[in-house]
């Protein structure tokens, strides 16, 4: 789009998060339309080709460089990670790294090194594509999504956050804080796998986000996620519940595919068909299965 | 909306729309053509340019972002009139050829550089992952980042001694 066409947007950039608070407040009471924009990988390619709706045009507010959206914590084992913290720093960060490799292996693989730098994990849960690598990757851990509002802070449980195709239980004058991951044991099991035309810049066909505790031969807590599976990121309950059922040596290929296929419900579109994701979501977790030490 | 941003170390002022992009800013009023449009959509890594330090693709980033940032593009790489090492080594080896990719190439790997100043040919390619090129394969580009690193590696090698 020219510049000449560029419809006049306001745009705010409130120095504190009370004060976005405030004013995500004021919009949501009057029922005029905001849009929250941190990294802009997304927002800017729908301004770009006239696809975001101008009619009333929404007032865009950068949260991007807000403090209280900064920064990664450890606090014994829970990880709390900033909403509008980048790919890029959660790349570097030594804490990361350590405690939650498989949200750094994630980063990697996200856009290229350009797109790394500018996109959030709050920006990709706020999206909520069903594609959402990091969403994948972060809901292996069965976090914790930190929203605020003017009335206060209110913690949502991963499953509990997205209700539809980029459709999630957060209200309109909220915004999302922080995630919270609580951490399995240190040295616990893990597997980040996107399978996409590229691993640079492409969207998933599939990407499975996975960690697990073993001991005896028996799985205690695990988590899984899959990207691109469904209308939103698949937590694969029942995937998880044979497993943690199930000595990890009486585990068949064929019991795990069939929960699997029971687990996601893809469709046929531009990236991919609805057979070859079922079958790559069956092969990833089985994959990861075997890395377990299942005989799938 | 005026935003004051430090381009390639001078002090600038631009008056835009808010959500108008960087790339409308260093192309337009800014006068910096260097850094080419190729998708417009994130996609191609034509636009790359350092914000505050690391590479961005400049046409996904509102100019309203700007105000108090600090950005070089391929511009501010060359120094008084002089290619830089980089640039040298991109024209030499052939890792230039239509030239619309190569601000975006050299900017990704500039930013390498400076963090791992002796990259193996898979950290180059990774490091350019986010650049398109639909001319030399790629192979040239690697190869002219691998004898930049060299000879900037050499450079300051005599320097110490």
């Amino acid at each position: 789009m020219s510049l000449v066409d560029l419809p006049r947007y306001e745009f705010a950039r409130p120095a504190t998060l009370d004060e976005t608070c405030a004013m995500l407040a004021e919009r949501e009471a009057k029922r005029e339309k905001t849009v929250l924009l941190a990294g802009g990988t997304d927002f800017m390619v729908q301004v770009s080709q006239g696809k975001l709706a101008s009619d009333p045009l929404p007032l865009v507010v950068d949260i991007g460089r807000l403090d209280e959206l900064r920064g990664v914590r450890l606090d014994g084992s829970r990880l709390r990670i900033g909403a509008a913290v980048t790919y890029l720093e959660l790349q570097r960060d030594p804490i990361v790294r350590e405690y939650a490799p498989l949200v750094a292996q994630m980063t990697h693989d996200i856009g290229g090194p350009t797109i790394q730098a500018r996109g959030t994990l709050g920006g990709n849960l706020a999206t909520a594509s069903p594609a959402g690598d990091g969403i994948a990757a972060i809901a292996a851990y069965d976090p914790i999504i930190e929203v605020q509002s003017v009335r206060g802070r209110r913690r949502i449980p991963m499953a509990e956050l997205q209700t539809g195709y980029k459709a999630t239980t957060r209200a309109g004058d909220e915004l999302i804080v922080a995630i919270e991951l609580p951490l399995p044991a240190h040295g616990a099991a893990w597997c980040w796998r996107k399978v996409g035309t590229r691993l640079a810049q492409a969207i998933s066909k599939v990407a499975l986000g996975a960690v697990a505790e073993v001991s005896g031969g028996k799985v205690g807590r695990i988590g899984l996620a899959i990207a691109s599976v469904g209308p939103t990121t698949s937590l694969l309950p029942r995937t998880r519940a044979l497993v943690t059922a199930t000595p990890l040596a009486n585990l068949t290929a064929a019991t795990v595919d069939a929960v699997v296929a029971e687990d996601v419900s893809p469709i046929d579109d531009v990236r991919s068909t609805r057979e070859y994701r079922v079958h790559t979501a069956k092969a990833v977790v089985r994959g990861f299965l075997r890395e377990l030490g299942a005989p799938v | 909306m005026k935003v004051a941003l430090k381009v390639n170390g001078v002090q600038r002022h631009v008056d835009m729309a808010p959500l108008a992009r960087l790339l409308d800013a260093l192309r337009g009023p800014l006068g910096l053509t260097g850094t080419k449009e190729g998708c417009g959509e994130g996609e191609c890594g034509s636009c790359a340019v350092f914000l505050d330090g690391v590479p961005v693709n400049a046409c996904l980033v509102p100019i309203g972002q700007c105000d108090g940032c600090e950005v070089v593009t391929v511009e501010g790489l060359a120094a008084a009139g002089h290619l830089a090492p980089l640039q040298a080594c991109m024209a030499e080896h052939g890792g230039a050829q239509c030239g619309i990719c190569t601000p975006g190439m050299l900017i990704a790997a500039e930013a390498l550089l400076r963090r791992n100043p002796d990259p193996t040919p898979v950290e180059v390619r990774t490091a350019i992952a986010g650049n398109l090129c639909r001319c030399t394969g790629y192979e040239r580009i690697v190869q002219s980042v691998l004898h930049a690193a060299h000879e900037l590696r050499s450079t300051e090698k005599g320097a110490a001694e």
